[in-house]
């Protein structure tokens, strides 16, 4: 038998093809199929050095699943894989559109609290990321099929700025709605 | 003898042994134990055939301890030594509690950034200690009820706990002397206990508020997999409180003046009026106590309790946000927990999640039936149909960065056992230390979170400013607790650290508890030593034998076997005739011995695994 090669990428671990675009359920699938025979519930009855073991292997597949179900950390991930410099603050916007989108949506965050209802104007903020993280994956997988890497190195960023919008109104939910 | 068999193939393996265990629920108000008997997994009772342990211990004049229904029934007239709701005390800090724990009737002891502990007569107690007491006992009725020493046990916790609260449910099983096959969040046992693991498969939501934690999880089941979505809660929220807040109506601005007893009589009769309002026919009480009489409406009730029930439906509503997940995708609502028989909250929560939440099985008992469940499989007596259950942690893990920020390393509902590596530098010509500060919580600033540990990495060979890279990584394992490894990459020293959380017990601390055990319980300290290395060995031995039956031909040479074996033969003569030290130096042997074998059969099964799924896309 052939080891197991802790060097093999995450598409190769859940036994995917290396590519942007995902099937989320042969994603699940797989990556519930190798939890269920190396999580370290399988071993507690055995014992330390297999358990510890189950505990790595475990962590690993873990991680695999959680970089490639994201769709930002999935695309920097192949972007490292191709050879490219992950550095994004080289990456130049002169994407007046984006910008401007971008614009106004900080713009609409910031009005949140002061808005009449502001869940329904969160949900509303939640959509509107929404779609504009999709157009962005699509341009990315885009780029990234025809093998321009610096183009979908721009994209990148994008989705990391969208990423990060959203992580601020979660922040902003939070205290708005008094978790 | 038996282990020999395993060398010789096409012999038929030794008789399956049934193996004891069993399910803990450890709880605020009430503690319970559940095993699998006569085929279906039941709460055991004890002698006068009562099922719920209250988690109440007293300790008396003479030294002696009084435990569950006999603690409480002292409660009232020596409320000060009577130590009842302590897992809101596990891993906590005086003034983490201090706050919000204003009518306990006992004294609680600032013992500065450590856990907080209980004035009593015999002495300063710690949650601890309480905690094991009750374990113990637990255990006693499991294993007169069963027959035999246990061979392992699942003890629930809140899924909202964290490190140092978990860490603390460790200890406290140690010191009761259980082997934990798995810390299980509480609403992930309830969950299995409904047997949702068998129905359709989709989202659960579990509303869990009993007398001292609220929790509120998502699980998704699919294909054999429970997967906790999300979780939240509020670990100082429960049906104490609703008790508090009838009694703050009852007693308005006198209640800061009663003495501890008359506190407790309070408490106790508001308790009981909650409690009878779970008739649905009844809209009204008289209570009665501290010679005053007031009549409380259901209205009026509803409106005390409304404040607190609001807490619990802002705690669901960003548990599905954080599953991405509305309250119509929820296919199932459990109801776990005492309080969840308080009918407003059953309104409540069927008025918000759009359907009646599920509430057939006690839901008292519903956490040690689930966990009981699991341990059966986890000891290895269930084969086949297995679940597995995968949870996530409740808190994200971090560190301090400059200016006291927190950075996070794991963020919060990440599916664990997880692992994280995030590389640090140094600031200064010739450092050769660093100190790090692990703490865990959402907020950004460090004095806002919990600390989990302070340590320093030594040893770090002096470089200009910059230029060592070392490289820290975080290993949460499936129970949720957190261990720490940091290495120098460009040279490869390397030092591990183990994290005990700044409000655990140090390992000094464990062991004294243990002693401390050990003479209440009039047990010699070398017997049991050596009887805990010899069912320690045992267990690695029939481990490995299942193992070398299953996989050794097709893994392992001949050559390899026969060495594992001879190995194994060592220890097995060990346990018969060795000392506690010997016996644990061959554990030790055997176990280095058959790593390459574990290591082959993790590579293979993950191999199956996959090899299993493209046959199932033909």
């Amino acid at each position: 038998m052939t080891d197991f090669n802790p060097t093999e990428n995450f598409f190769q671990l859940l036994g995917l093809p290396q590519q942007f675009e995902l099937d989320q359920a042969k994603l699940s699938q797989s990556y519930r199929q190798l939890q269920q025979s190396v999580h370290p519930d399988r071993f507690a009855a055995e014992g330390e050095r297999q358990r510890l073991l189950a505990v790595q292997k475990s962590s690993q597949i873990n991680e695999a699943f959680e970089v490639l179900r994201s769709p930002t950390q999935r695309a920097a991930y192949l972007l490292k894989l191709a050879g490219v410099d992950s550095d994004l603050s080289s990456a130049t916007f002169r994407d007046t559109d984006f910008l401007m989108q971008q614009m106004m949506l900080r713009e609409e965050l910031s009005e949140l609290s002061s808005a009449s209802d502001p869940e329904a104007a969160l949900d509303k903020f939640y959509r509107e990321l929404d779609t504009a993280a999709s157009n962005q994956q699509a341009a990315f997988a885009g780029h990234y099929q025809a093998g321009d890497y610096m183009a979908a190195r721009d994209v990148l960023a994008k989705m990391h700025f969208l990423d990060k919008l959203r992580h601020e109104a979660e922040q902003k939910e939070a205290s708005l709605l008094d978790y | 003898m038996a282990l020999m068999q395993i060398s010789e193939p096409g012999q038929a393996p030794a008789p399956h042994q049934r193996k004891r265990a069993v399910g803990i629920d450890l709880g605020t108000s009430n503690s319970l134990v559940a095993s699998f008997r006569n085929g279906s997994v039941q709460t055991l009772p004890d002698l006068d055939g009562r099922h719920l342990l209250p988690s109440v211990v007293h300790y008396g004049e003479q030294g002696q301890m009084l435990l569950g229904n006999a603690a409480l029934a002292v409660a009232g007239e020596d409320a000060e030594n009577t130590l009842m709701s302590i897992k809101r005390l596990m891993g906590r800090s005086y003034r983490d509690v201090a706050q919000a724990d204003v009518l306990s009737p006992y004294t609680l002891v600032d013992c500065g950034e450590d856990m907080v502990k209980l004035k009593t007569r015999v002495g300063d107690i710690s949650p601890v200690q309480v905690s094991a007491e009750i374990l113990k006992t637990l255990a006693e009725r499991a294993v007169e009820t069963l027959g035999g020493e246990l061979d392992g046990a699942v003890i629930t916790v809140p899924a909202y706990f964290d490190d140092a609260q978990r860490q603390a449910t460790k200890d406290a099983a140690q010191i009761a002397g259980l082997k934990v096959l798995r810390l299980l969040n509480e609403p992930t046992a309830a969950a299995v206990a409904y047997g949702l693991d068998e129905r359709e498969e989709g989202a659960v939501a579990v509303f869990d508020l009993g007398g001292g934690t609220f929790d509120i999880s998502v699980l998704q089941m699919q294909k054999g997999v429970f997967e906790v979505l999300a979780t939240g809660g509020d670990s100082a929220l429960g049906g104490d409180d609703f008790d508090v807040e009838i009694a703050r109506w009852f007693a308005g601005e006198s209640i800061a003046t009663l003495s501890a007893a008359q506190r407790r009589q309070l408490l106790n009769a508001c308790k009981a009026a909650k409690e009878t309002f779970a008739n649905p026919e009844l809209n009204q009480v008289e209570i009665e106590v501290l010679g005053q009489s007031k009549l409380l409406t259901r209205e009026q009730l509803n409106a005390l309790l409304d404040p607190l029930i609001d807490r619990c439906i802002r705690a669901c509503k960003r548990a599905l946000r954080d599953a991405r997940l509305s309250a119509d995708n929820i296919l199932n609502v459990v109801m776990v927990g005492g309080s969840t028989r308080t009918l407003r909250v059953r309104e409540r929560v069927a008025e918000w999640f759009g359907r009646e939440p599920l509430t057939s099985i006690d839901p008292d008992k519903v956490v040690a039936l689930g966990a009981a469940q699991q341990a059966e499989q986890l000891v290895g007596n269930r084969q086949g149909d297995e679940v597995l259950l995968l949870d996530v942690i409740p808190l994200s893990l971090g560190i301090e960065t400059m200016g006291g920020l927190t950075e996070k390393i794991i963020h919060r509902n990440t599916t664990i056992p997880v692992a994280m590596a995030q590389e640090f530098t140094t600031f200064k010509d010739g450092q050769t230390a660093m100190a790090i500060h692990v703490v865990q919580g959402e907020r950004e600033l460090v004095e806002d979170c919990r600390s989990l540990a302070r340590f320093e990495l030594k040893g770090i060979p002096p470089m200009v400013a910059g230029a060592a890279r070392i490289r820290v990584t975080f290993q949460v394992d499936a129970d949720g607790l957190l261990q720490v490894a940091a290495k120098e990459e460009t040279t490869g020293v390397e030092s591990q650290v183990q994290v005990k959380p700044a409000y655990g017990l140090s390992d000094g601390d464990i062991a004294d508890m243990l002693k401390a055990s050990w003479a209440s319980a009039g047990e010699d300290k070398e017997a049991r030593a050596l009887r805990e290395q010899q069912v320690e060995a045992e267990a690695l031995l029939q481990a490995l034998s299942a193992a070398l039956l299953a996989d050794g031909e097709a893994l392992l040479s001949e050559d390899e076997q026969k060495a594992l074996l001879a190995d194994m033969e060592k220890l097995h003569n060990e346990r018969e005739q060795g000392t506690a030290a010997s016996i644990a130096n061959q554990i030790e042997l055997v176990g280095k011995a058959s790593e390459t074998f574990a290591e082959r059969r993790m590579n293979a099964s993950i191999k199956k695994a996959l090899a299993g799924r493209r046959v199932d896309d033909l």
